[in-house]
Formats: C-alpha cells, sequence, structure tokens
C-alpha cells in the first residue's frame, strides 16, 4: 500500500478521536464544576463524595481506569444482577471523563477559592443568597481563572484518546495499528500518527486560546 | 499460575490474597520503571531548558518546536515509534528500557518548563547583587541562582514522579510485566478480571497517596531561602 | 442556575443517557438476528484465520465462511468487530459481539466457557523464527530444552497450554498482545521464536524477510499424542439456538466445492480441509 492510502482510514479514525475528545471534555467540565463546587460544599455529604472521587480518580491511573470499566464492570454487574456490560465507545468516554473530571475539578475549586472576599461581602451586602452569589458573581469571575489550566487539561485530553484504542475503539491510534498489522511499514505510520495528534493538539490550543479570550473581554475592558 | 504463585480460584477473597505476590511482583517492575523514566526525563529537561535559554535562535527555536511536539503528542504513540522503529534502524533496546526512554521523553518536555520556571523565579534583584559584589556569572549561578531555585523545583519535579507513576501502565502493550499487564495476563487466564483490576487500582491509590505525602513532606523539610551546593 | 443552563444540562445528560442505552444491546438471539438482518461478528486480526484489511473489509477462513453461512441463514448485515485475541472470549460473554470467526481451537477449558460450533478448520503448529534460523529451533520442546532460549505467545492463544505442559519455564514466555506484534519481536530478538499455529508463521513470514518459518518442524508431542487443533465458530453461552442454525449451515455449506475452496486459497493444506471433518465438537469438548 502506498502511504497515500493510509489517509481514508487514518482521517477515519482522526473523526473519532475529535468526537471522543469533545465529548469527553464537555462531560469532564461538568464533572468538573460539580465536584469542584462539591468540594466547596459546607454540606458533608456532597464534599465527602466530591473529595472521594476527586482522589480515586487523580489517584490511579488512567489506564487502569479504562480497563476496569471495559474488563471488570460487567462482572461486578453481574454479581448484583445488573447489565452494566458497557460498548467500548461509553466504557471510553466515561474513562476519560471521569478522569478528566477529577484534574479539573481541583482547578475550579482553586479558581473559585481565588474571586477575592470583597466580592462575597458585596454580594452578602446587597442581599444575595449564598447560590445567587455562586452562580452569578463568583463563577463569572472564577472561568476566566480556569481557562488557562483548561486549555491545558484539553490538550492532556487529547493525547489520553490514544489510549482507548487498548480497548479496541475506533480511534487513530487504532485505526494506525490495523494498518501496520497489514503492512509492517512502521516508521511511515508512526510518524503519521505523530504529526495527526500534533496537528490536532495545535488547533485545540488555539481554540482553548480563543475562548479564554472571549471569557475574559470583560477584564480587559475595565482598564 | 504465574511467576510461581499458583492462584485459588475458591472465594472471591482467596483468590484476591493469592494473585497479591504476584501483582505485588509487578509493582516493583512499575517503581522501577517510574524511576528510571524520572531520572532520563530529568536529565533530558535540564538539556531542553539549557537549549531553549540559549542565546541564539537557531539553537533555542528548534528546542522549543521539539519539546512543544513532545509535550502534544500522546505517550502511547510515542512508545510504539521507540519501540516499533527503533529496531528497523538498528537500535534494539528491551521493551523496559524502550518503555522507560519514553517516559523519560515525554515528561523531559515537562521538566524543562520546570527548569526554566525555578531558574526565572529567583528574582533579578539577586543577579543584580551579585553583580554589585563582582561575582562571576558561573559563580553567580552555581552559588546564588541555582540554590535558591532548586526548593521550587523539587517539589514540582516529585509531582511529576507521581504523574509517571500513573503512566507506566501504558508500558503494557510493550510487554513490560508491570502491574497492570500481570493483572491484565492473570484475568486472560481465569476470566474474572474484577478482582485482580480492583486491586491494580487500590494498590495505585495506595501508591500515590505514598508518593504525594512524601513529596508534601519533602516540600515542608525544603529550607525556602535555598540549598548551598558546598 | 439560569434556565438556559438548567436545559442546557438537562439535554446533555439526556442525550448522554440515551447514547448509552441505545448502544448497551442485550444478547441476540438467533430470532433477533433474524429479524434485525444484523449480526456482530468478532475476529482477532491473525491472517488467515479472520482479520481485517485496512479499510475494514473482513478476509480469512473464518469471515468468508461466516459470509456464507449468514446468506444462507437470511442475515444480510454483518458488523465486523476487530479485538485482541485474549478478549474473544471475554467479549462473547459481555455481549460486546454475538460470533466469532476467528476459528479458534475447540479446547475443554473454552468450551466451559462458550459454545462451538462443529469444526470448520484444522490445523497444525508452527513456529516463526529470525531469517536464517539462527538459533536453530525445530520444535516447541527446544525451549523445556535450553532454558536460554525466550518463545514469544500470543495472549489468550493455547500455545501457552503446550508450553506448560512440556515444561517450559514462565520466565522464558513473552507474552504479546496481538499477532502482528510478532513479526518486531522475532526480527529484533526479543524472542527467539514465535509460537503460533503453522498457517498464521507463514502468513507472518510472507510480510516481512526478517522472519521465517522454521523448517523441519516437528509438532509438540503432548501426552502421548501430537497436537493437531479444531478450529470453529465460536458462540456466547446459553446461545444454544444461533450455534445450532450455523452448525446446519455449515454442514450444508461443507458440501459445496467452495468450501474448500475457501480454505486452501487461504494456505490450508488438503489434509487441513479432511482433517475438519474427523473430530466432533463434543468430542473435543470432552477431552
Amino acid at each position: 500500500m502506498h502511504w497515500t492510502e493510509y489517509f481514508p482510514p487514518l482521517m477515519e479514525g482522526a473523526w473519532v478521536t475529535i468526537q471522543l475528545t469533545v465529548y469527553s471534555t464537555i462531560f469532564g467540565a461538568i464533572l468538573a464544576f460539580a465536584a469542584g463546587i462539591g468540594k466547596l460544599s459546607s454540606n458533608w455529604a456532597i464534599k465527602a463524595v466530591s473529595v472521594a472521587y476527586i482522589e480515586v480518580f487523580r489517584g490511579t491511573s488512567l489506564l487502569v481506569q479504562l480497563f476496569w470499566l471495559y474488563f471488570a464492570l460487567p462482572i461486578a454487574g453481574m454479581a448484583i444482577g445488573v447489565d452494566l456490560r458497557l460498548p467500548p465507545v461509553a466504557a471510553g468516554v466515561l474513562a476519560l471523563s471521569l478522569n478528566i473530571g477529577a484534574y479539573g475539578a481541583e482547578v475550579v475549586r482553586g479558581a473559585i477559592q481565588s474571586v477575592h472576599k470583597d466580592q462575597h461581602e458585596a454580594a452578602r451586602a446587597l442581599n444575595f443568597t449564598p447560590r445567587q452569589t455562586l452562580w452569578n458573581i463568583t463563577i463569572p469571575q472564577a472561568i476566566p481563572e480556569m481557562m488557562p489550566s483548561f486549555g491545558n487539561l484539553a490538550v492532556q485530553n487529547l493525547k489520553d484518546t490514544a489510549l482507548v484504542s487498548l480497548i479496541s475503539l475506533g480511534d487513530l491510534t487504532f485505526r494506525a495499528e490495523q494498518i501496520r498489522n497489514f503492512t509492517q511499514d512502521s516508521t511511515t505510520i508512526y510518524s503519521m500518527l505523530l504529526v495527526t495528534y500534533f496537528g490536532m493538539a495545535l488547533v485545540l490550543t488555539a481554540i482553548m486560546r480563543g475562548l479564554e479570550t472571549y471569557v475574559g473581554r470583560w477584564r480587559t475592558a475595565r482598564s | 499460575m504465574l511467576f510461581g504463585y499458583e492462584w485459588d480460584l475458591s472465594s472471591p477473597l482467596a483468590f484476591a490474597i493469592s494473585i497479591l505476590p504476584i501483582l505485588l511482583t509487578g509493582m516493583v517492575v512499575t517503581i522501577q520503571a517510574a524511576v528510571l523514566g524520572f531520572l532520563v526525563a530529568l536529565v533530558l529537561g535540564l538539556i531542553w531548558a539549557v537549549l531553549k535559554a540559549a542565546p541564539s535562535r537557531f539553537i533555542s527555536w528548534p528546542a522549543k518546536v521539539v519539546t512543544e511536539f513532545i509535550r502534544d503528542t500522546p505517550l502511547l504513540v510515542q512508545l510504539f515509534f521507540l519501540y516499533y522503529v527503533l529496531p528497523e534502524y538498528g537500535i534494539i533496546l528491551p521493551a523496559f528500557m524502550t518503555g522507560a526512554l519514553a517516559l523519560g521523553i515525554q515528561y523531559s518536555a515537562y521538566t524543562s518548563e520546570v527548569y526554566r520556571a525555578g531558574l526565572e523565579a529567583v528574582g533579578a534583584d539577586q543577579r543584580e547583587a551579585a553583580r554589585a559584589l563582582n561575582l562571576s556569572s558561573a559563580r553567580t549561578f552555581t552559588h546564588i541562582v541555582v540554590p535558591q531555585a532548586i526548593p521550587r523545583i523539587i517539589p514540582a519535579m516529585g509531582n511529576y514522579l507521581v504523574s509517571i507513576m500513573k503512566d507506566v501502565p501504558v508500558l503494557s502493550v510493550v510487554t513490560v510485566l508491570e502491574m497492570l499487564n500481570v493483572a491484565k495476563i492473570v484475568g486472560d487466564r481465569t476470566f474474572d478480571y474484577l478482582v485482580p483490576l480492583s486491586m491494580v487500582g487500590a494498590i495505585y491509590l495506595i501508591m500515590t497517596l505514598v508518593a504525594s505525602t512524601g513529596v508534601r513532606l519533602l516540600d515542608t523539610w525544603l529550607p525556602k531561602q535555598g540549598i548551598p551546593l558546598k | 442556575m439560569t434556565t438556559f443552563g438548567k436545559t442546557a444540562v438537562m439535554a446533555l445528560s439526556a442525550i448522554a443517557a440515551s447514547a448509552l442505552a441505545s448502544t448497551a444491546v442485550s444478547a441476540a438471539t438467533l430470532a433477533e438476528i433474524q429479524e434485525s438482518g444484523t449480526i456482530r461478528i468478532a475476529v482477532a486480526n491473525e491472517i488467515p484465520y479472520g482479520y481485517v484489511d485496512p479499510m475494514g473489509e473482513a478476509m480469512g477462513a473464518g469471515p468468508d465462511v461466516a459470509k456464507a453461512i449468514m446468506e444462507e441463514l437470511g442475515v444480510e448485515n454483518i458488523e465486523w468487530v476487530t479485538t485482541n485475541f485474549s478478549s474473544l472470549i471475554p467479549g462473547l460473554q459481555a455481549d460486546r459481539f454475538d460470533m466469532v470467526a476467528a476459528e479458534m481451537a475447540i479446547l475443554p477449558d473454552r468450551c466451559q466457557q462458550v459454545l462451538f460450533s462443529e469444526p470448520n478448520t484444522s490445523y497444525g503448529e508452527g513456529l516463526l523464527v529470525a531469517a536464517g534460523n539462527p538459533k536453530d529451533i525445530h520444535a516447541y520442546s527446544d525451549f523445556a530444552e535450553n532454558p536460554d532460549l525466550r518463545v514469544a505467545i500470543m495472549a489468550g492463544a493455547d500455545q501457552l497450554e503446550m508450553m506448560q505442559k512440556l515444561g517450559v519455564d514462565e520466565a522464558n514466555l513473552v507474552t504479546i498482545a496481538a499477532n502482528a506484534d510478532a513479526i518486531s519481536t522475532v526480527s529484533t530478538g526479543r524472542a527467539d521464536a514465535y509460537a503460533a499455529t503453522s498457517l498464521t508463521a507463514s502468513g507472518l513470514a510472507d510480510q516481512n524477510d526478517g522472519v521465517e518459518v522454521a523448517g523441519e518442524f516437528t509438532d509438540p508431542v503432548i501426552d502421548g499424542v501430537e497436537v493437531r487443533s479444531w478450529g470453529g465458530f465460536t458462540f456466547a453461552s446459553g446461545n444454544e439456538e444461533l450455534r445450532d442454525a450455523v452448525n446446519g449451515a455449515l454442514a450444508d455449506f461443507k458440501q459445496s466445492p467452495e468450501w474448500s475452496e475457501i480454505l486452501t486459497g487461504y494456505g490450508f493444506t488438503q489434509a487441513d480441509v479432511d482433517g475438519s471433518a474427523t473430530r466432533t465438537t463434543e468430542e473435543l469438548c470432552a477431552e
């Protein structure tokens, strides 16, 4: 096979990788907010769950989490009589989201805590409820703080999607392995693979930087 | 049976206890790979940091592109590249070495940033004061800048060591018998993945807790002003 | 939370839930498959038993016969899944696919986990070595006799049991995850040979000049019998209906000349083709 013939399957794989990255980053962001805010909650039950989630998913390897969800969860489900057989797509997105959600939670927490105390006092003086303060005052100011770290996490997530090829999910790395299986042309394929990931990462970084600027526009407008 | 230990399939608990020595054998390999990879990352990262700080654009710019490339591509693919492509050009390394090398290269991109940030964080006033005291730039570097940079660098490096430990399971794809690979082999042969994989998760949790506590202790123990190199 | 925020979160959760739910199908019986017209069949990328070319087209002794069988059963659409060999049985058990067409060897241990069809092929063992056979290896027992030699086996394959029965030490075994890794493993000296079926070895040898099939190979003798394997289609435990339907269609198909043409086309010898009829699955499972 000529190396240009590698493009169609690789592009199909790249599309799967992009979808995986988008879905898992969005779900991960939702989890990050939930756990990050939860960790700051005064309700000890919510706090305990958030802390447990963050510690477990930051403290164990992503590949271990992925294999566990794919291989071990069905067996656990059979033991309690529930059908927990996740298809590779579900296991992959779930593992990636849970993992990035745990790292993101710390970023969210740090950003929320960095919002100046004066803001909280002013909100109190204006009779805002704690919930209103959180959603209308704290979070909008915290978001620009989070964006640089989220940018890094998004690129990290993109790189992590390569691991789902190990549970036979047809992403870019999986398709490349299939071609290599057939042609044994390791150098060309892996070089193309590296360059493709690099390209996607650069695009993702540019998008995240753009988002950073968009979200932080009110900051520059002040001065 | 694996590594000479038989497993006992009579009950989940018996199974768990019987495979514990097997998993711990894998854990030793995990730690060895992590430490070796970390050392490679420390050395290589220093080289990148020096190159990136070079005054000549011809040296610093390619170094920046290379480290950016390493940062933005997955460890798994870099590992495949080293394992399958290098032999085609005559460089055949055993799987363990290849794995440690891949870890080291991937993390060298991050450690070079730590070096750079640590060195830059030493205030300009320190360098000015050294200039005023007529210290040569070499002495300034070794006696003033580096000792103050170390307390900032070490905790960050410690955190990367913990991250490297969590990335070691990727090495299972090139037959390195680290903990996850061992658990998977046990699962393949007994068709029970739940017990081995859960145990691996638990052991990892313990390992990272111990390691991060170690890093935090190191951070408090290090004198903030700096460690003299004498 | 603003109304927009609430709706957004609910919409996303709904999409997620439906995506997860719709893909978590339960075990497909014969009736369901014939009704939906789709069956999911897995292969392990092992040339020539069952593999997928880069475009996604399934080829090999298993897939080609499976296609003919499915046509007879009235199932128009086959969804091909590629996975690691060691994930074939767990995949059936976890209902990731309905059938396996990788010509898995019918063995008593496996019969306890899954159902097999009647044998489709029979095959013997072989060894892949580096070009020129520098270590002069000609049999599986060489690894038991010479503790300096290392042999590679595929994860989940029955060569493991063979090696264990021949007394090869665990430390001399290198387990690779996929068949394709064998060429690199053997040509770079990471293992001195790859133990697989004779056809697998010759298939790999054709792909690369750095490796070759070990000549003057003697079949491993275990428990006084020369090892020969019978490969068939695999189904999840409990799916007897599907297995019986496939058996019926397979028996019919074996009468036609196309069947042996397919097999010989992939490199099976006439002896292999004839040999597939000499044992029944019941016999093989009971050993």
